[in-house]
């Protein structure tokens, strides 16, 4: 039994192209949901038996303050917590001149104090980041992304000839792009671990392209003067398995992980579940096809 | 087999060094399967706790930066400790040019006290001690009225067992207050005249040295009034008025130390002397050298957790690893057969060696790092289903399994090896620049990667070769 993924591949390209489009929209329009590191200010955690909604929780904590009414809450949510409500507050509070400042420790008793009376519940975590460790943490940050890229780039460009490199690429931006849209659109934090799981996914995206890319190159070698598109259909057939069971495994775990947990994990879990099948179906369906183009001969 | 021998030979040392690991002593206090956790050192995020970080705002030029930096750390230190965070850990961080301080309090469920503690500036002032109470004097009208026509204030001292009424401005002379003084040297000395006892020399700035020989001519008191206490008996005039003139030295409001000048200081260079005990005499001295914070603190981050909620993330992090782990064994059994069984050993062999790696080091288990342990789960299966694949096809061109093993172990490597370097040069420059609890990702994520390794091609490869005969292969396949 032999799929025909090659002769499809202009669906598949179509496909990836309205997904990529509708991610940059909501990327540049509706922006991601930017997490505490990078924006700096503080976040309360709260648990609370009563049944209150995200509006209820709002109108209650605005008396606290200035910044409480421009509060960001979030209710969190998670498997085998029932009986319990979780809402993330976080707040920007501002000092005189409008920059952004850190509370004083008496005046984090007193905000924790009245959050828990406020809100009937408990403040199980109080987080802060000022503007310059915001600013630390985002250059940082974008080192760490700029760097991994460059090292992978460097990477496929010793271990490939320059058109499976540029498939290997392709493919890896299309997952970024696209896992990057779901963060905006499901409007999933975006913090580090987001951004840790966007480097993983970059690696491991790498990974399944290279695995079908040796098979074609492999095939090449053997098959010498057969139709390029018959070879890399035939190396995709042959190595399918492999690659459906090599993202299965991860996404297994990785999707438990996505269920079971809360908080910035949760972001993490996210990113890579979204990325797993991304990357997976970009390797089968995208990065090998578009080689076609390219590569004449091995 | 020669080789199988040595890899089991090998597999087996690493598991056991693993597992010593694990089990040596020291560990929290643990019951049950728990027990073989327990030396794994868990972050603030699992363990609850206080996590302050502060940027030391060194002003420009100064000479010796990190000394300065030594000193902060040495007040928070003493700080902490005096107010009970034994277990707090304080530590000093250096990036980008600036110079920064981590203060970590497991269990603490309050973050109010320990900023208060750590954020106050720390004023280190000396004064002249008029009176002292046994008992809390701001309770008492009688010794509050007494303050106000002393124009002086009753302060604890650092136990808060005794209070001393104090003045600032010694002998009521605005002209005579020493508030902020730069202590440039104070060590903890033998006391010279031959008493097991020590002493603490001090050497104030130059700045300072005229403003502390009027201060201590003005409380300078003959050594014969307040030396024979016994002889003249606590009640005689004498000393009561002896007792009027004892230098104080208060940190944040807080007496240090109370005593006679025994001779007007011209020169800066004091002694404190006290009946001390080394410990003593080097924590006065330390009091003296950076009591005030010599640079200013600026929080630029402060996280609490606490214990119950860091419980709750613990528990749902381990079902969602316990859960993934058996549908990923469940399924690699269901689709390898005999091969899939290696596979699960090999999970559980992997995993036991990360968590002997943890265990071993002290490396800190974070839950992103948790994350890269579930994460690793996932992908460490990868080399097997690799290798397994492989392995059917050399079946299906007709090699016996111990043949096909052989050639699928020798193509695979490279291909293991280039599936893995790209998420360790992912992971290597996570670990570089993360911040905070990213990093506990980046190193179980890479452990984890070495762990798979090792696992899929040593240990699984002896696991292998023992059970070649029972690998069944169906002929018919995607394969073509």
């Amino acid at each position: 039994m032999k799929i025909d993924f090659v002769g499809k591949r202009y669906y598949f390209i179509a496909l990836s192209l309205v997904l990529i489009v509708v991610s940059l929209i909501s990327i540049f329009t509706k922006g991601f949901n930017v997490g505490l590191e990078f924006i700096g200010g503080s976040e309360l955690v709260v648990k609370t038996s009563e049944n209150y909604t995200v509006a209820d929780i709002r109108s209650k904590i605005a008396s606290i303050g200035p910044e409480f009414k421009k509060a960001r809450v979030i209710e969190v949510h998670a498997i085998g917590q029932a009986e319990e409500k979780t809402f993330s507050i976080v707040v920007s509070p501002k000092d005189e001149k409008g920059a952004l400042r850190t509370y004083k420790a008496e005046e984090k008793g007193q905000i924790a104090a009245k959050v828990e009376e406020l809100l009937k519940g408990k403040v199980v975590s109080f987080n802060e980041v000022s503007g310059d460790a915001a600013d630390e943490i985002k250059n940082l940050t974008w080192k760490a992304v700029v760097f991994t890229l460059l090292g992978i780039l460097v990477y496929v460009a010793l271990r490939f000839k320059f058109a499976f490199g540029v498939g290997a690429v392709l493919a890896l931006v299309h997952d970024v792009i696209i896992t990057a849209g779901f963060y905006s659109i499901f409007g999933v934090e975006m913090n580090i671990a987001a951004i840790a799981a966007l480097l993983t996914l970059v690696g491991y995206s790498v990974n399944d392209t290279i695995i079908v890319f040796d098979r074609i190159r492999e095939f090449g070698r053997k098959y010498k003067g057969k139709d390029m598109a018959n070879i890399v259909n035939d190396s995709i057939n042959s190595v399918i398995i492999r690659t459906i069971n090599t993202s299965l495994t991860t996404f297994f775990t990785i999707f438990m992980l996505l269920l079971f947990t809360t908080g910035s994990i949760k972001s993490f879990a996210f990113g890579m579940t979204i990325g797993v099948v991304v990357g997976t179906y970009s390797s089968i369906f995208i990065a090998s096809p578009i080689v076609i183009r390219w590569v004449k001969s091995i | 087999m020669r080789s199988d021998r040595v890899r089991l030979i090998v597999s087996l040392a690493l598991l056991v060094a693993a597992v010593v690991a694990m089990l040596l002593p020291g560990g929290r206090p643990a019951s049950g399967i728990a027990k073989l956790f327990s030396r794994i050192k868990l972050g603030l995020d699992l363990s609850g706790g206080v996590r302050l970080e502060y940027r030391v705002d060194i002003e420009k030029g100064t000479e010796n930066p990190s000394s300065v930096v030594d000193d902060v750390w040495m007040v928070l230190r003493n700080r902490l400790d005096s107010a009970g965070y034994t277990e707090a850990v304080v530590k000093k961080s250096f990036r980008e040019n600036n110079s920064f301080i981590i203060i970590e309090i497991p269990d603490a469920t309050d973050t109010t006290k320990a900023e208060k503690l750590l954020g106050s500036t720390g004023l280190l002032w000396f004064g002249q001690a008029i009176d002292e109470r046994d008992t809390d004097p701001t309770l008492n009208p009688d010794d509050v009225n007494l303050a106000l026509r002393e124009g002086a204030k009753w302060y604890p001292d650092k136990d808060g067992k005794k209070w001393y009424l104090i003045k600032k401005e010694i002998n009521n002379r605005k002209d005579l207050t020493l508030s902020g003084p730069r202590v440039i040297e104070a060590v903890p000395t033998i006391d010279q005249k031959g008493v097991a006892n020590y002493v603490v020399s001090f050497t104030l700035a130059k700045e300072f040295a005229e403003i502390f020989k009027n201060i201590t001519k003005e409380l300078y008191v003959p050594e014969e009034l307040y030396v024979p206490e016994q002889v003249l008996g606590a009640g005689s005039t004498q000393y009561q008025l002896a007792l009027k003139k004892r230098l104080a030295i208060v940190l944040d409001d807080k007496v240090q130390f109370v005593g006679f000048v025994v001779s007007p200081i011209e020169d800066g260079r004091g002694q404190i002397k006290g009946n001390f005990t080394f410990d003593q005499a080097k924590e006065l001295a330390a009091i003296l050298r950076s009591g005030a914070l010599p640079a200013r603190l600026e929080k630029t981050t402060a996280s609490l957790v606490s214990p119950t909620l860091g419980k709750d993330v613990l528990q749902q992090s381990l079902n969602a690893g316990i859960i993934g782990m058996i549908l990923v064994m469940v399924y690699m059994i269901a689709f390898y057969g005999i091969m899939g069984i290696v596979a699960a050993i090999g999970i559980i062999y992997a995993l036991i060696i990360v968590f002997g790696f943890l265990a071993g080091t002290g490396a800190i288990l974070t839950l992103p790092g948790i994350a890269g342990i579930i994460f690793t789960i996932g992908t460490l299966v990868d080399g097997n289903v690799i290798i397994y694949e492989r392995i059917k096809e050399e079946i299906r061109a007709g090699k016996t399994p111990k043949a096909a093993i052989e050639v699928a172990f020798s193509r695979s490597f490279w291909t293991l090896f280039d599936a893995n370097l790209t998420t360790i040069i992912a992971a290597l420059f996570l670990y570089y620049f993360g911040t905070g609890t990213i990093k506990g990702f980046a190193i179980t994520t890479i452990v984890g990667i070495f762990a798979a390794m090792f696992m899929n091609l040593v240990f699984s490869k002896f696991l292998l070769d023992a059970m070649a005969g029972a690998i069944r292969v169906r002929k018919a396949g995607g394969a073509q």
